[in-house]
């Protein structure tokens, strides 16, 4: 064991003791490329965040807390997405996401739980209260993440982050939190999952309130009202296809068909024309027609002759 | 014409200088043959069953000296037959004498002169030759005529001209064996003695005569020259030509079998002109013939591994078959009108068309009631009638003197008809997906399981002792007629099981080993060893309950006196409901697969009572299959409760009807419920089990699992949906909450939740409606609104998006999720449906459809692959191959389509064995075949990994069950062999709520006093933690490790380490395994590197697993 080298491209190596092996995790103090954003900035303050490699699978944010507990306080943990996830949402975020990041601290997440829908980053700007939604109850399971996978710890001291990069000299138990495993995970998930029928209402009268309010406030904000024509700065009218049923959203001028607008093309009418000139008209055309089709045929026979020869060589024509 | 394209047309002109001859060639082979393709397989295949060139020369110069030797050996004086017979014993050559032996008394004598003539006659004479099964020489038949000078009038009496024969056969076997250095055998094809010739080999290490480079051997025939003193209207079928001194019955029988095979040593020679006759007539005579002999030889009509019964040594048969399509039918007595008979085919048909024709006239002849007269040239030498009276089957060539079906039963020409019926549906479809010509021509058809519906193995040496008391009253005719005792026995077992089956059969095979060549030092054939009897149902009535006989009023006569024999004790009179008396069987069952028994325990019922053989000795596959299906015993008695697909669709039905029900206080009307289960389609593995929520409590958890079943929700369309797929989602919740609420209300017994499910997946609708009956059914509800998929498609192509109010951009992310949520959205509400009624559809036309699934699902199970792997739905699609074959409008009865589960099984392993995956599979399986969806259900998976095993886990299988000689235990089949993963995780049976269902299921782990663990006062239907556990370890371990694992009530996981992360690499942030640094020795080469950390992962898994998991083993 002692033989291990204790630091790795950079990282600390930190040896956790699992009850016949060692598991190893790779620590790094954060530091922010020069390409990224000043959001990540935000989310994880530079000197006091501590990043994670080759976290156990199943960990949860207090399992990590009890382990850097001797270096001290933990703010907090964020456990990352799997990588290209994390690369890809960085790409594409939008503007308006960036706004997002600077009222919520953690961008890397997905929108994933109920309790925060989509729409609520329109709740900024509005003046009348949205209505709340009611949660559905949830008791604290696990994640499991793809093994292998990083984790940013932020300490509440930046004193902390030297002393949690010192290799320890032995290796650390791995702590272990309320959250049922193994079987009993199941049984809770399972018994999670089928709340009573109250709540369920609760929760579903109350997000389509949120929802109803929402969309309200959107179709206010919206650049095109229902009824009136969509013009471009030259001037020109869009005439589009309507939203849901048969409502037409801009101006009621005429609908062209889906298929026009998919692929830009108008409907049948123009192959019945192609049929009308004769294919053999002409004895030249005739003839030719005959010798295509007996080079096709010879070609065809070829093709066949050529199949047959490769069969032949896996001894296939050998019936017993 | 510009220069370019000048030279172009010239080009092809210089490629293709197509003369007429080539085109019409082509054109031929088009027109004349199946297709091109055919015909080139047709000359790619001929070459290779044909005698080669080489070596010819050392045969014929070895033929030549055995010419010259045997005329020039000295003739032996006549004397006493037995005492001639010791003179040769003693050099060490028996002679192979037939019954009834001769006295010692005898009147008559033997004798020797060398023969007036020796030729070379049979398919080698003519040199159409064909190989034969397994490796079996070219046999060269030698005819060496018998002076005439040897028989007297009377030879044909009580098989005096037969112990004549034998007598010359072993003087020319002593001579030559003495003066050549070859090796001689006997050969009695069939068994029959009376059939005996010499066999000639080349000796190893022989250097005098080395004809090993032929691949020929040499079968000696003693015949008779057409002018012997033996009258030919003595040999007419109805004579009686042995007289059994000691039978005290006085009026002899008539011995057309006898008579037959004195006969059939008089025309080898005009066989052999007349043969060559037509060879030269018709150009497509010899291919046509290869073909045909071909065909034959691979489903066992001729030497192979198995032959069917009556067709050993029947080379004539089929060149007999030709002649009599070539030159058309003799008119038979004063048949009115010649017009129906048989017109000759043309001279100019092609070798595939006159093959074709073969098989049409085998497949059309029902040679039980028709009986057939080749057109001779003098008319017919031998009243008709008598044949048709004295033989069962009549094919009379042309010389109208022999009748080459003398001796083989009419099941074998059943089979013989069935398969040429199956040929030509293959033939004449070739637009399936199977290959057509290799299934003609190529594949062998020896693998019984897959041929028969069901397959009875006798060791017949078991019985024989049996017969020979039993049948004593069996009179010595048989044995004489016959010529052996096994022919006597296989004659009379097929004619009774003919009856005994009638029409539930539609053909009955008796197939046997090829009977062996013996020394020339033993007289007796070796008797038959075993009987494989195979049966191929006739759906419509081979599961019928009872057997008619003749009514109460012709009780004494002589048909009820037949049926009372046929059957015994069963036999009894009985009062039906309509009022009729009849006498009948009544076969007795009580469960569905007792009933897919009734054929075989007729036949089993048939040997024991005429025959003695106790069922023991005739063993069947099929009771084995049956209990893989079925729950053990102490289960079945625990669960009390009546399962069954039947219980399952009553309880759908009812929940629709509460459903329907609701109607009023539903914001929205109910317009269909569709299932999606293969719970009410017939598929399952195990046929469903309802567990009341009283009962399940008692229940240790090991007994616990009850599946759910899910069904889909249709409403009618409403624009009062939102245009969000979230808030979709909530509006279904709110819906299931509704119809939760009002159910319980309306039905008190039931027990209706909510199961909102947990995904990460904003656009997938994971919300259920579980609906717990009281008989203990557990169903979860789905609904389908079709506007997701329209927002689905919008999210994934944006520029399917109107512009509109909405103008939000979607990133990456989430667009993968959209698709992942429209995947499960079009199998789950689109397909799923279609696949449900389609499979459902081909249960119902195929009886054994559902069993062949059942199996089939079991022992993929049992291997791990289910599920995780191989879906089942797409296993469901692959077992319906054989079934439809590619072809929509095939009725029930066709001759390929399986009728048993144990023979459904069986093809589609052979199909497995060499499936290739990569190529797609298409069935005409839906009504629409418009639409399809060839990745829905493969799209996880199998990949080239499960493929590889899966292939090879179907070789062994079918090797096993294929190999005939092996007793097979059919649950060794299912027995998973767990050598080759890396890693073995053991769970502890006693928290596993299917365990109940594990192939090795051990009735301990729930007897034993198991409420020591976990019990639970709430039942939770469908809970089953294995799926879970598996699919979280394969989530978790993707790059790492791949799992498998036996879905029904598995109790151990397999895992193998992907062969990538087995060297170390430089470390990465984003690596995706769990890894180790190199420990500092070995980085000292290479910097940085790290190590997959394998035994961390094992305790990973142990913690996720915990309560689950009791022991890892690793593999050294």
């Amino acid at each position: 064991m002692s033989a291990l080298p204790k630091y790795l491209s950079g990282f600390t190596v930190i040896p956790i003791a699992y009850p016949s092996s060692t598991h190893f995790i790779y620590a790094r103090a954060h530091a922010t490329s020069k390409s990224k954003t000043s959001k990540t900035n935000h989310a994880f303050p530079e000197g006091r965040t501590l990043f994670l490699v080759n976290i156990p699978p199943d960990a949860t944010e207090r399992e990590l807390k009890l382990l850097f507990n001797h270096c001290g306080k933990t703010e907090r943990v964020v456990f990352d997405l799997n990588s290209t996830d994390a690369l890809t949402e960085d790409v594409s975020d939008s503007d308006e996401e960036m706004a997002e990041a600077e009222t919520e601290a953690v961008t890397n997440e997905p929108p994933n739980t109920e309790t925060r829908p989509r729409k609520k980053r329109k709740l900024h700007t509005s003046e009348p209260t949205p209505p709340e939604v009611i949660p559905l109850p949830s008791s604290s399971l696990r994640t499991l993440r793809k093994t292998g996978s990083c984790a940013h710890l932020i300490f509440v001291d930046s004193s902390s982050l030297s002393k949690a990069l010192s290799p320890p000299a032995s290796p650390i138990p791995w702590p272990s939190s309320d959250e049922p495993r193994g079987l009993s995970h199941y049984m809770a998930k399972y018994d999670n999952e089928r709340p009573p029928l109250d709540t369920i209402r609760a929760h579903a009268d109350s997000f389509m309130e949120r929802f109803e309010f929402d969309l309200a406030k959107s179709k206010q904000e919206a650049k095109y009202k229902k009824g009136e024509a969509i013009v471009d700065e030259d001037g020109f009218t869009l005439v589009t296809r309507g939203g849901a049923y048969g409502q037409t959203l801009g101006g009621g001028v005429g609908v062209a068909s889906r298929k026009f607008m998919l692929t830009g093309k108008t409907g049948s009418r123009r192959k019945k024309e192609k049929k009308k000139e004769k294919d053999v008209f002409y004895a030249f055309q005739k003839a030719e027609k005959q010798r295509k089709a007996i080079l096709d045929l010879k070609r065809n026979f070829d093709a066949d002759k050529e199949r047959i020869e490769k069969l032949k060589e896996s001894r296939r024509f050998k019936p017993y | 014409m510009s220069q370019t394209e000048f030279e172009h047309t010239h080009h092809h002109g210089r490629d293709d200088p197509l003369s007429g001859h080539e085109l019409r060639d082509i054109k031929d082979a088009a027109d004349l043959y199946q297709s091109s393709s055919f015909k080139l397989q047709i000359d790619a295949l001929l070459p290779n069953v044909r005698p080669k060139e080489s070596g010819r020369q050392q045969l014929d110069h070895f033929l030549f000296a055995l010419r010259t030797h045997c005329i020039s050996i000295s003739s032996i004086a006549p004397m006493n037959p037995l005492a001639a017979a010791k003179v040769l014993a003693k050099q060490g050559v028996a002679v192979p004498f037939a019954f009834p032996l001769p006295s010692r008394d005898a009147k008559w004598k033997v004798a020797f002169e060398p023969p007036s003539e020796i030729s070379v006659v049979g398919s080698w004479g003519n040199g159409i030759a064909v190989k034969k099964q397994s490796g079996s020489r070219f046999g060269v038949d030698l005819s060496v005529e018998m002076p005439e000078a040897l028989f007297q009038e009377k030879d044909y009496l009580d098989g005096r001209f037969f112990h004549k024969k034998s007598y010359y056969l072993a003087v020319l076997a002593q001579s030559i064996s003495t003066a050549f250095d070859v090796d001689t055998f006997y050969s009695s094809a069939l068994g029959d003695p009376r059939l005996t010739t010499l066999v000639l080999r080349t000796r190893n290490g022989s250097t005098s005569y080395d004809f090993s480079k032929s691949h020929a051997e040499i079968h000696v025939i003693p015949v008779l020259s057409l002018s012997s003193p033996l009258l030919l209207s003595r040999l007419f079928p109805s004579h009686p030509n042995v007289r059994i001194p000691s039978s005290s019955s006085p009026s002899p029988f008539a011995t057309p079998i006898y008579n037959n095979a004195i006969l059939l040593s008089t025309v080898a020679k005009e066989a052999l002109i007349s043969t060559y006759g037509l060879k030269n007539a018709l150009p497509a005579f010899h291919d046509a013939y290869t073909l045909l002999r071909v065909w034959a030889n691979q489903r066992g009509y001729g030497d192979g591994e198995l032959c069917v019964r009556g067709f050993e040594g029947k080379g004539s048969f089929w060149t007999g078959l030709l002649r009599y399509l070539i030159l058309g039918e003799e008119l038979v007595g004063t048949k009115s009108g010649s017009a129906k008979l048989r017109k000759p085919l043309g001279k100019g048909l092609s070798s595939y068309q006159l093959f074709k024709a073969a098989l049409d006239f085998l497949a059309k002849q029902n040679f039980g009631e028709t009986p057939v007269f080749t057109k001779t040239t003098n008319g017919h030498r031998c009243p008709p009638e008598e044949y048709i009276t004295h033989h069962p089957a009549v094919f009379v060539d042309a010389t109208s003197t022999i009748n080459f079906l003398s001796d083989v039963p009419l099941t074998s020409l059943d089979l013989l008809s069935h398969d040429a019926r199956e040929t030509l549906e293959q033939l004449s479809n070739p637009g399936a997906s199977s290959d057509a010509f290799a299934n003609c021509f190529l594949k062998k058809r020896f693998k019984l399981s897959s041929r028969f519906d069901a397959v009875i193995r006798q060791g017949i040496s078991f019985f024989l002792v049996d017969l020979s008391q039993a049948s004593r009253n069996q009179s010595t005719s048989a044995l004489v007629e016959h010529g052996s005792s096994d022919a006597a026995l296989l004659t009379s077992i097929a004619s009774i099981l003919r009856r005994g089956l009638g029409n539930r059969t539609q053909a009955i095979a008796i197939l046997q080993p090829v009977t062996p060549c013996r020394p020339i030092s033993s007289a007796e054939s070796p008797s038959t060893s075993t009987v494989h009897i195979g049966l191929i149902y006739d759906p419509a009535h081979a599961f019928r309950l009872v057997d008619h006989g003749p009514s109460v009023e012709d009780q004494d006569s002589n048909v009820a006196k037949e049926f009372r024999d046929l059957w015994g004790s069963r036999a009894e009179l009985r009062r039906f409901k309509d009022g009729r008396i009849t006498e009948s069987v009544v076969w007795d069952v009580t469960t569905s697969d007792e009933r897919a028994h009734i054929p075989v325990s007729i036949v089993r019922h048939l040997l024991q009572l005429h025959f003695g053989i106790s069922a023991k000795y005739a063993k069947t596959l099929q009771t084995p299959f049956d209990s893989v299906l079925r729950l053990p015993d102490d289960v079945r008695r625990l669960h009390r409760a009546t399962g069954g697909y039947k219980a399952a669709l009553a309880a759908f039905d009812g929940v629709v009807r509460d459903l329907k029900a609701l109607d009023e206080q539903l914001p929205l009307a109910l317009l269909n419920v569709s299932p999606i289960s293969e719970y009410l389609r017939y598929t399952s593995t195990f046929a469903p089990l309802p567990i009341p929520a009283s009962a399940s409590t008692e229940f240790p958890e090991s007994l616990r699992f009850l599946p759910t079943i899910p069904i889909i929700l249709e409403f009618e369309k409403s624009s009062k949906w939102p245009d969000d797929l979230k808030a979709i989602q909530k509006i279904k919740l709110a819906f299931f909450e509704i119809i939760a609420q009002s159910l319980m209300t309306s039905n008190p017994g039931l027990k209706v939740s909510v199961a909102i499910g947990n995904s990460s997946n904003p656009f997938q609708g994971c919300a259920a409606l579980e609906i717990f009956t009281t008989e203990g059914w557990s169903f979860s509800a789905f609904i389908w609104h079709d506007r997701e998929a329209t927002l689905l498609d919008r999210i994934i192509d944006p520029s399917k998006m109107f512009i509109g109010p909405s103008d939000q951009k979607y990133n990456a992310w989430e667009q993968r999720e959209a698709k992942v949520a429209q995947e499960l959205y079009t199998r789950r509400f689109i397909h799923a449906p279609r696949h449900h009624r389609a499979i459902a559809n081909l249960c119902h036309k195929h009886s054994a459809y559902s069993g062949t699934v059942r199996l089939v699902k079991r022992w993929l199970a049992a291997h791990w692959l289910l599920q995780t792997h191989v879906s089942e739905e797409a296993i469901e699609i692959i077992c319906a191959l054989p079934f439809i074959g590619g072809k929509q409008k095939s009725t029930e009865s066709a001759a390929i389509v399986p009728h048993s589960k144990e023979r459904g099984f069986s093809l589609v392993l052979e199909f497995l064995t060499d499936w290739k995956w990569e190529e797609p599979l298409c069935l005409p399986l839906y009504e629409d075949d418009s639409a399809t969806a060839p990745e829905v259900w493969t799209s996880n998976g199998p990949d080239a990994v499960a493929v590889h095993r899966l292939r090879k886990f179907a070789r062994t299988a079918s090797k096993a069950l294929h190999n005939s000689a092996t007793e097979l235990d059919i649950k060794s089949l299912f027995i998973h062999p767990t050598d080759d993963y890396d890693i073995v995780i053991q769970l502890n049976p006693a928290v596993l709520p299917r365990y109940y269902q594990n192939v090795n299921a051990e009735s301990s782990v729930w007897t034993r006093d198991s409420h020591l663990g976990i019990t639970e006062s709430t039942p939770r239907p469908g809970f089953d933690p294995l799926p879970l556990f598996l699919a979280d370890l394969q989530s978790t371990f993707t790059d790492t490790l791949k799992f498998f694992a036996d879905p029904f009530g598995g109790d151990r996981i397999g895992a193998i380490w992907l062969s990538s992360l087995g060297t170390p690499r430089s470390f990465r942030a984003l690596a995706g395994f769990s890894s180790k640094p190199l420990s500092k020795e070995d980085e000292a080469k290479d910097k940085g590197r790290v190590i997959l950390n394998r035994q961390a992962i094992l305790d990973d898994i142990g913690r996720l697993g915990t309560g689950l998991v009791q022991k890892i083993t690793v593999r050294e």
